[in-house]
């Protein structure tokens, strides 16, 4: 690991960070270092195992060193059962990799509850922009995406429900993104090789009952739990959709309306001409979707003076299932890595095990990769 | 001690592998007590004296090559591809010995008729969690292999719920919903009523030879490598 020049080390720069936050009227949650580790492989998945330190007590519960504080910070939120609240943190953070430091400081801002997206969205980066600032960073470049207009146009374009799941899915990644359009272009109708004559026939002649009993048969031969996990009716209602799906294929016209988006990428200057021509081009409406973005990029006008570029992609997204609207990295100029990155993710409380919907914005700050940090 | 071998201390991959040694040309003498876990091969040249063979268990020759403790042992390439995430930076897979085949897949239930591709599979475990309250469960106890090959095919959600024996029978036990596990005719899987999906070998597994890249080599060592490998390969005809 570097050594930290004492002068301007992070801890000078986590207490510059903590009193910004603080003048942003943030709370300070106690979040521990030892966290239980089912919260973060739930939500992000099993492949976060192989990035994450992780531990078993002696009862057999698995704990982990904290990997982020956007989760233990949800969980605090959702423990106090507060309608919102405004919280900050900074702090070490443990990750297994292979050529960086496997330990390092992160500091950010969580706001959960807030009503009003557009402002909250608009807080959120004009206070990553703001502790960045605060911290000694004055020459950013910003990027800004949002997969709430990328799903505006596959409504737009009237995609069919189970195509529209595949491709938000894969929004944020080109290569799968890619292959899911690909895919759905050719029709899939490799599908189906399997399928017995008998089900078959009661797939075509539309009778879902008979299928659906088919299926409870085939699951209670095998011993199969018939609640608790795919049930007849989960597995009949794919069935259709995709027999549905088989004989389709996606137009050509909106494959090209779709990737002309993806591949925007321009000057926040010109992203309310960019989207207004290609809604002209391609006879749609990308409506509120877009109002809303065009919102967030007015209100960034006040911090242009900390920015030296600032771009709107559309392909920008982050592949997690719980991201649900904007994103954003702010990079320091020459630093292939973004110093801080956030978004909105509205769908992270509830599969936490919140019963109700939690909207919910935030950023992050890789502390160590900040000029002061005396790398 | 100028070279050390393992090969597996029971079973068809033992027997297997004495065979081979005996095919090549060497003669693997055995201590007289049936118990012992040590043996020596004879007939490499230049090495009168022969070299020291260690009967261990399959896993244990996997995780000693990585660990540098060994120069070379048989094992089955899927425990070797499972005990580190990245295999071939710490083990030569040097001669694949054409037994012990076995692939490592990924079944399903018959029942789900809806599935029969990764893609699928895709589907079903994305919704997962907003159908029924929790995550796509996978039984196996190959984490490694299962968590590379399902990031390959971009899938994130899901949990591993370790199993470590009858795992064919964790779907119907409730415990998972779909399994990875190994097999080489197919048959307990079928008669479990589970399906392999059509792209879902995740790997065509057979016994090799394989040599540690985490230890060092005496000139010795590396001849006596040399000898063994070409041995091998040429009676594989490789």
């Amino acid at each position: 690991m570097a050594t930290r020049n004492p002068m301007t080390g992070p801890s000078d720069i986590a207490v510059r960070l903590k009193d910004y936050f603080t003048g942003e009227s943030c709370t300070f949650p106690e979040i521990g270092l030892l966290q239980p580790a089912d919260p973060f492989l739930d939500t992000a998945g099993e492949d976060l195992r192989r990035r994450i330190f992780i531990t078993s007590e002696n009862g057999g519960r698995n704990l982990c060193l904290r990997p982020e504080f956007t989760i233990p910070v949800c969980l605090k939120h959702l423990e106090e059962g507060n309608g919102s609240g405004r919280y900050a943190y900074c702090g070490t953070v443990f990750r297994q990799r292979k050529f960086d430091a496997q330990e390092f400081t992160q500091a950010g801002i969580e706001d959960f509850g807030a009503s009003d997206f557009n402002n909250a969205d608009i807080q959120s980066l004009t206070n990553a922009i703001g502790a960045l600032q605060a911290a000694g960073e004055n020459d950013l470049e910003l990027v800004l995406g949002d997969q709430a207009i990328f799903v505006a146009l596959l409504e737009a374009l009237e995609i069919p429900g189970a195509w529209r799941k595949k491709l938000v899915r894969g929004f944020g990644d080109k290569e799968i993104l890619g292959d899911s359009l690909e895919k759905i272009s050719n029709g899939m109708n490799d599908s189906f090789t399997d399928l017995p004559a008998v089900i078959r026939e009661r797939l075509d002649s539309g009778n879902r009952d008979a299928v659906i009993d088919w299926l409870a048969d085939e699951m209670a031969s095998a011993n199969l739990p018939l609640s608790g996990g795919r049930t007849p009716q989960a597995i009949a209602d794919r069935l259709f959709e995709k027999a549905e799906l088989a004989s389709v294929k996606l137009s050509k016209p909106k494959r090209d309306a779709l990737e002309a988006f993806l591949a925007i990428d321009v000057d926040i200057a010109e992203a309310a001409d960019t989207l207004n021509s290609f809604e002209q081009t391609h006879a749609i409406s990308l409506s509120g979707a877009k109002q809303a973005m065009l919102a967030r990029i007015e209100g960034l006008a006040d911090h242009a003076s900390a920015l030296s570029s600032m771009r709107y992609c559309a392909g920008f997204g982050r592949r997690l299932d719980y991201y649900t609207g904007i994103v954003f990295e702010l990079y320091r100029p020459g630093l292939d890595k973004p110093v801080a990155g956030g978004g909105r993710y509205d769908r992270l409380m509830t599969l936490l095990g919140s019963p109700a919907i939690v909207p919910a914005v935030g950023f992050s700050i890789w502390v160590d990769r900040l000029t002061k940090a005396g790398k | 001690m100028t070279f050390s071998l393992a090969i597996p201390s029971k079973g068809r991959l033992k027997e297997q592998s004495i065979e081979m040694f005996a095919q090549a040309g060497f003669t693997l003498e055995l201590p007289g007590d049936a118990r012992s876990y040590q043996g020596v091969l004879k007939g490499v040249p230049g090495i009168d004296e022969g070299i020291d063979v260690a009967f261990l268990s399959a896993t244990e020759i996997a995780r000693e090559l990585v660990n540098g403790n060994l120069h070379a042992g048989i094992t089955g390439e899927d425990l070797a591809r499972e005990i580190t995430a990245d295999a071939e930076s710490s083990l030569d897979f040097a001669v694949r010995l054409g037994f012990g085949k076995a692939d490592v897949v990924i079944a399903v239930p018959k029942a789900w008729a809806d599935v029969d591709t990764m893609a699928d599979l895709d589907d079903v475990a994305a919704e997962f969690r907003s159908r029924h309250g929790r995550r796509l469960r996978i039984a196996t106890k190959y984490w490694q292999l299962t968590q590379h090959f399902f990031a390959g095919h971009g899938i994130a959600v899901y949990r591993i719920v370790e199993s470590l024996g009858a795992t064919e029978a964790a779907p119907s036990a409730g415990q998972a919903d779909v399994i990875v596990d190994i097999t080489s005719t197919g048959s307990t899987l079928k008669a479990n009523q589970l399906k392999i999906l059509s792209d879902g070998v995740i790997l065509k597994s057979e016994a090799n030879l394989i040599v540690s890249r985490t230890t060092g080599f005496s000139d010795q060592a590396q001849e006596i490598s040399r000898q063994l490998r070409l041995a091998m390969a040429t009676l594989v005809g490789n």
